[in-house]
């Protein structure tokens, strides 16, 4: 049997539909000045600022810093304000569960009581909602997403273009773009040494008796330019030391995870060289002020020693790493 | 003119659905900010037309992709104009038909008997999302790449089928021509034919049941 205040509402909806007027044309009229006006809105956005289109995906870019579509900005603003450990329920769970109780609403909050001021609790959590979006989206959209401070080598970057100017895409390929006459240079950082670049560069025939590939007649700084380059693929800023693993072990296992073992107070680093270059790292071990002024991670500045900085850098972006 | 219609009234009583559908009586109130569900379905309709377009020209590879939508813009006529309407229609969708469940919300008109109405426009809500987040990488332009890398990351994050979601999402280990084809695929494929099937039995309700009635206060009246 229905519930009382069921049949009541639907006998008073009846009464207020024989009040109301009929869908068309009054109804149609108000819908379509509103379709009107948004149309000429989004048209006018379409015709003045248009779509645009950055430069080609560049998978081996990693100094590339992110934004999301800016919907989903509150999400990535409301991330920096949550621990490392907690990331994961900050940015799955939770909204998976707002997502579950949006679903379930209805079924939660039933009887007869729909005016905003007959429920209080839901009003005011509706509006806290509302506010704390448009506050996160506004903060995340004055301040940059998720490279703090983006450091750009100049040299790598030189040498990027360098190696599109020289057309070396139509013999080698990086990340499974460009030609196969040669190897594969996807992760040749990590498999050579500096010195081997450059004798390679000056004069591929002399490393590689017979080799194919063009003697490029590259003045000196174009060739450091060129290595500096060779030495970011792989994902890594060069080979690193054997003593680098034990560095991390004793400076920072405690607080970060690494290929699924160490402590959960910082971030878990293992896919962080998918999104950090060696700059940001290497800058962040050293002092992470800079970058977040919020941080809780002591620096390293003081503690180890430049090359031992620079080998911790490599270590976490080797992509070596993780096989062993 | 007449007889046409005369035709079509004899074999589909196509009089009952126009009285069904455009002589129904709206209930008395029934404001300027119940057109948001309208405008929601014109901006489908505006997607789906200007996707349509796009879908013509464009080509689903890392190789092709970028130069098709730079073909798209500079050479197909109105097409600078056409991914514009695309892009800030698909900005605007999500703006609506959030307004639209704002406006449901705090009228309390997901309430008896209208409870599978808003399952269903939820249910439309994360699959306007799910295009949002699926067209940003079709570009194959920086932008939608490492957003999309970042959202592949970060469900990455979840416990349990992190891994294997984010997997299934990239098409492998890392994100390449098996993501964008993918992507491609739900983009045109999966969501259009969930959110019309979403919309439709949406649609059905709202009809059948009528627009709900601006909400008045409670009397006291016990339930
Ligand atoms: C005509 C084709 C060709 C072109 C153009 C070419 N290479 Fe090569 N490259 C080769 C071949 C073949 C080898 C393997 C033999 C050797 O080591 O010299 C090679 C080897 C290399 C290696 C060593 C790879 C390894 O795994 O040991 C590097 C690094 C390299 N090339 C960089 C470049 C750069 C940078 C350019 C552009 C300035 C370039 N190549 C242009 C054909 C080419
Ligand atoms: C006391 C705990 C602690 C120690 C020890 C520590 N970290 Fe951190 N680290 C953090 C926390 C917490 C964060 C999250 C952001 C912040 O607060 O700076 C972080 C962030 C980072 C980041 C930035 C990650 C990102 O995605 O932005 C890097 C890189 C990093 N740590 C590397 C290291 C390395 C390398 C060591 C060892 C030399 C180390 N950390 C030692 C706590 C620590």
């Amino acid at each position: 049997m229905m519930e009382s205040w069921k049949e009541r509402a639907l006998a008073r909806y009846q009464e207020l539909k024989k009040l109301g007027k009929s869908f068309f044309p009054y109804i149609i009229y108000k819908d379509t000045v509103v379709v009107f006006l948004i149309f000429v809105v989004v048209l006018g956005l379409a015709i003045v600022k248009g779509a645009e289109l950055e430069e080609v995906a560049d998978p081996t870019d990693t100094t590339y810093n992110p934004r999301p579509e800016w919907y989903f900005l509150f999400l990535f603003q409301a991330l920096k304000y949550v621990p490392g450990s907690l990331e994961a329920v900050a940015a799955i769970i939770l909204p998976s569960l707002v997502i579950l109780l949006m679903i379930l609403l209805p079924f939660i909050d039933r009887g007869p009581r729909r005016h905003p001021f007959d429920r209080p609790l839901l009003t005011i959590l509706g509006i806290v909602a509302i506010v704390g979006f448009i506050g996160l989206t506004v903060v995340g959209l004055e301040s940059p997403l998720l490279n703090p401070v983006v450091h750009k080598d100049p040299q790598v970057m030189a040498g990027r273009k360098l190696y599109a100017d020289l057309k070396c895409s139509y013999c080698h390929s990086i990340n499974g773009r460009g030609g196969v006459a040669g190897p594969d240079l996807t992760t040749v950082g990590s498999r050579r040494e500096r010195d081997w670049f450059v004798q390679h560069f000056q004069s591929p025939q002399r490393v590689t008796p017979g080799s194919v590939m063009p003697r490029l007649n590259l003045l000196p700084e174009e060739v450091d330019e060129l290595v500096a380059y060779m030495m970011t693929l792989g994902g890594g800023g060069g080979p690193f030391t054997p003593k680098a693993p034990h560095l991390f072990q004793d400076h920072c296992e405690s607080c970060h995870r690494l290929d699924g073992k160490g402590g959960e107070i910082g971030p878990d680093l293992t896919t962080l060289r998918t999104y950090r270059d060696k700059g940001f790292i290497y800058g962040y071990i050293q002092d992470p002020k800079p970058f977040n002024p919020e941080t809780s991670m002591p620096g390293f500045k003081g503690t180890l020693t430049d090359p031992e900085i620079e080998d911790l850098s490599r270590y976490l972006l080797s992509s070596k790493r993780e096989k062993k | 003119m007449k007889k046409i219609v005369d035709w079509f009234d004899e074999r589909i009583q196509t009089r009952e659905i126009k009285e069904t559908l455009f002589d129904r009586k709206i209930p008395k109130g029934v404001g300027w900010i119940y057109a948001l569900g309208s405008a929601s379905l014109f901006l489908l309709i505006l997607q789906a037309v200007t996707g349509i377009l796009l879908a013509m020209s464009y080509s689903a590879a890392p190789d092709h992709a970028y130069a098709s939508v730079q073909y798209i813009t500079e050479q197909i006529p109105m097409g600078a104009i056409i991914r514009g309407l695309h892009k800030w229609g698909a900005s605007f969708m999500v703006i609506v038909v959030t307004l639209h469940m704002i406006r449901v919300y705090f009228m309390g008109a997901y309430k008896f008997p209208r409870e599978l109405t808003w399952v269903l426009g939820v249910l439309i809500w994360l699959v306007v999302i799910g295009f949002g987040f699926t067209g940003y990488l079709l570009p194959w332009d920086q932008k939608g790449y490492w957003a999309t890398m970042v959202g592949a990351n970060l469900a990455g994050q979840a416990p349990f089928i992190g891994e294997a979601a984010s997997k299934v999402l990239r098409g492998g280990e890392a994100l390449g021509a098996i993501t964008l084809t993918r992507f491609y695929a739900i983009h045109v494929l999966v969501l259009p034919a969930s959110l019309l099937t979403l919309v439709g039995l949406h649609l059905f309700l709202v009809v059948r049941q009528g627009i709900s009635a601006p909400p008045e206060r409670d009397k006291g009246e016990r339930s």
